[in-house]
């Protein structure tokens, strides 16, 4: 019983699928300790992902034996309808507090921790927080603090990001911090961890299956696809905290909104080995589209690439389009056979990044998936087709925070090929000056 | 789905998915076998097999639409087993257009009553209704889930189906979602003509 406590504290499953006999599970709805929610509620909303309507499918039933919802939204995660039912830990579920250590020899930059002790403060006053910090800046580092509070407190804390990357970075990364608190990751595909897990590090998709769990809940990478995107992701995370935990948000793109509705707010414009953020340079491309058609790369693009094989730097190519990375692979193994091509799509992603990074491989053409999230010494980076809508500011100031991030090569060539300026490119730049400029005064 | 005034009147049906990805499936066209669709000029290897056993003769010609490719896996386990029952939509049109102008009654292959509530649909039926098609059911299907078995296991088994009882008419199309080894067209056929059946074709969505 104390696993399907464990399991179940914080958590809304499908009851047909738990990882425990079913006999378990009766047993403890019979005795109150388990409760059950109808898979659509009597509002016709999913009780996991609260999607409404538009999602929602009327078909005729042969269980229900008659006409009967289902929720389109969030079916990969097993079919939520109104003649399925969700189960939650309802008993009350105290823990015990723990002494607790703190695993990091590392030092704070000054504005890291002051950001860091703004954070605390902030969390004190249940009050939600905004960790605005360029690429580079060590955001991550500023959160050891704040997370070491709430452990002590007897808190269980959640670290949700958008994406899959981004959750596989940060988890390594908390768990050698705190190595005594038990620390689940969860993403697509993930394995169940045993025990009640006080840190949980999961995708925001994850977190539909959670509700009331949370006493702090961190969101990196606030402003990225597709949690920015997705009303029901911010719905999800919402769901999951408890209703008075403050939301810790970490960005170094915020959107308008975000920057107005976050009532606390910590700055860092300098990266934590102190110089300045590369900035990128505009160099046309005129019709290079026209020229790829024609299987030729155009002859500055070549240059560029060539140079960075000679000096043998690891270089990034990023596309606007999985198709045109596709078409255009052959012509670039032309340069080196040894270039590869990544997207969302590739279950190699994970090994080829590692190849670069290890100089295993020259260079990567790459969607806007490696816009964030990784670092790679001496890493120089270009933009194909940087006037591409896909290509806003947001996407090019954190394309160009790639470049530079060791303490090592602080520097690196970052470069947007265009086939004409647009605001977004001028937008990115003009940020990017002033966050250096900041960093001087 | 919207309704325009076109599919209101000339009972025509609207694309469910976009061009792009319907073009990832892989349409059989050209050569392909006379029994089963799969593509081998002639006839293929299973139905020469079959051809030689106690279910020979049974099948007088059979289509498939599609063959069993990485989209259409992903399409299959959506549809069935994620039990997406707005799927049922994707290939309403290619479906109408291979059977509404069949002579032959539609007979759809059933599931058992108990894998029918668990699933809460039934696919075959439900890709029938989104053609607009009329259908027919003669056959009830015994407990025995096909799935698990090997190949061997599969086409050497006990009977699947019973005839319900039904008024069986001369000239009936069998209609599956996917064609593997045969042998639930063969079950089926083969109860349908011991109750009356003189021609029978075979119709799958999926050639696997």
């Amino acid at each position: 019983m104390k696993e399907i406590e464990d399991f179940l504290t914080g958590r809304i499953w499908l009851k047909e699928f738990t990882p425990f006999p079913k006999n378990e599970i009766d047993e403890a709805i019979a005795q109150g300790l388990i409760a059950c929610i109808p898979g659509i509620s009597e509002k016709q909303e999913c009780s996991r992902c609260l999607e409404k309507s538009a999602h929602l499918i009327s078909f005729y039933c042969e269980k229900c034996e008659g006409d009967c919802l289902y929720c389109r939204h969030c079916l990969k995660m097993g079919r939520i309808s109104s003649c399925t039912e969700l189960i939650t830990w309802a008993a009350p579920s105290p823990r015990p507090l723990k002494t607790r250590s703190f695993q990091w020899s590392g030092r704070l930059t000054p504005s890291q921790n002051l950001a860091s002790q703004q954070v605390i403060e902030s969390i004190q006053n249940n009050r939600s927080h905004l960790i605005y910090a360029v690429c580079g800046a060590g955001k991550t580092e500023v959160l050891f603090a704040p997370i070491y509070e709430a452990l002590k407190k007897g808190d269980r804390i959640c670290i949700a990001a958008p994406r899959t990357d981004v959750v596989l970075e940060l988890s390594p990364r908390i768990r050698a911090v705190f190595p005594e608190a038990v620390v689940h990751t969860l993403y697509g595909g993930s394995r169940d961890e045993p025990g009640f897990a006080e840190i949980v590090i999961a995708t925001t998709h994850q977190l539909y299956r959670f509700q009331n769990a949370f006493d702090l809940m961190v969101v990196d990478e606030a402003d990225a696809f597709p949690y920015s995107m997705d009303p029901a992701l911010k719905r999800a995370v919402m769901k999951a905290k408890k209703p008075e935990a403050p939301v810790v948000y970490v960005s170094a793109t915020p959107s308008a909104r975000l920057l107005k509705e976050t009532p606390g707010r910590s700055e860092i414009f300098r990266r934590y080995h102190g110089q300045p953020l590369p900035v990128p340079r505009f160099d046309s491309l005129w019709n290079y589209n026209k020229q790829l058609k024609k299987k030729t790369i155009p002859k500055k693009l070549e240059t560029w690439v060539r140079l960075r094989i000679s000096r043998q730097e690891p270089f990034l190519l990023f596309f606007p389009t999985i198709d045109l990375i596709d078409q255009n692979i052959p012509l670039f193994k032309e340069l080196d056979v040894g270039i590869e091509a990544v997207h969302s799509k590739d279950p190699n992603r994970k090994e080829k990044v590692m190849a670069l990074r290890q100089g295993k491989i020259p260079g990567l053409l790459t969607s806007t998936i490696l816009e964030r999230g990784i670092t790679i010494p001496k890493v120089q980076v270009a933009v194909i087709g940087a006037e591409e809508e896909i290509f806003d500011a947001a996407a090019l100031i954190q394309i160009s925070g790639r470049t530079g991030r060791a303490a090592d090569f602080p520097t690196g060539d970052i470069v947007f090929f265009h086939n004409g300026i647009t605001r977004e490119m001028d937008r990115a730049k003009k940020t990017i000056i002033a966050y250096n400029r900041k960093t001087i005064s | 789905m919207q309704a325009s005034w076109r599919s209101l009147f000339m009972n025509d049906l609207n694309e469910a998915v976009c061009t792009k990805c319907k073009a990832e499936f892989e349409s059989i066209t050209g050569n392909a076998c006379l029994y089963c669709g799969a593509l081998e000029d002639g006839v293929c290897r299973d139905c020469l097999y079959w051809e030689q056993t106690e279910y020979a003769g049974l099948i007088t010609k059979g289509q498939c639409l599609y063959r069993y490719n990485a989209a259409m896996q992903t399409y299959f386990h959506q549809y069935k087993f994620l039990q997406d029952v707005i799927l049922s939509e994707v290939f309403a049109k290619e479906v109408q257009h291979a059977l509404a102008k069949v002579e032959a009654v539609i007979v759809p292959i059933p599931m058992n009553p108990k894998k029918l509530k668990e699933r809460t649909f039934a696919q075959v039926d439900a890709m029938l209704e989104s053609a607009r098609l009329p259908y027919k059911h003669l056959l009830t299907k015994n407990e025995d889930v096909q799935g698990k078995k090997t190949k061997t296991e599969r086409m050497a088994s006990t009977p699947l189906f019973q005839w319900n009882g039904e008024a069986v008419p001369k000239k009936v199309i069998l209609v599956d979602d996917l064609y593997t080894t045969g042998t639930t067209m063969r079950h089926a056929a083969k109860v349908l003509k011991a109750a009356g059946a003189e021609e029978i074709e075979l119709f799958c969505l999926i050639r696997g």
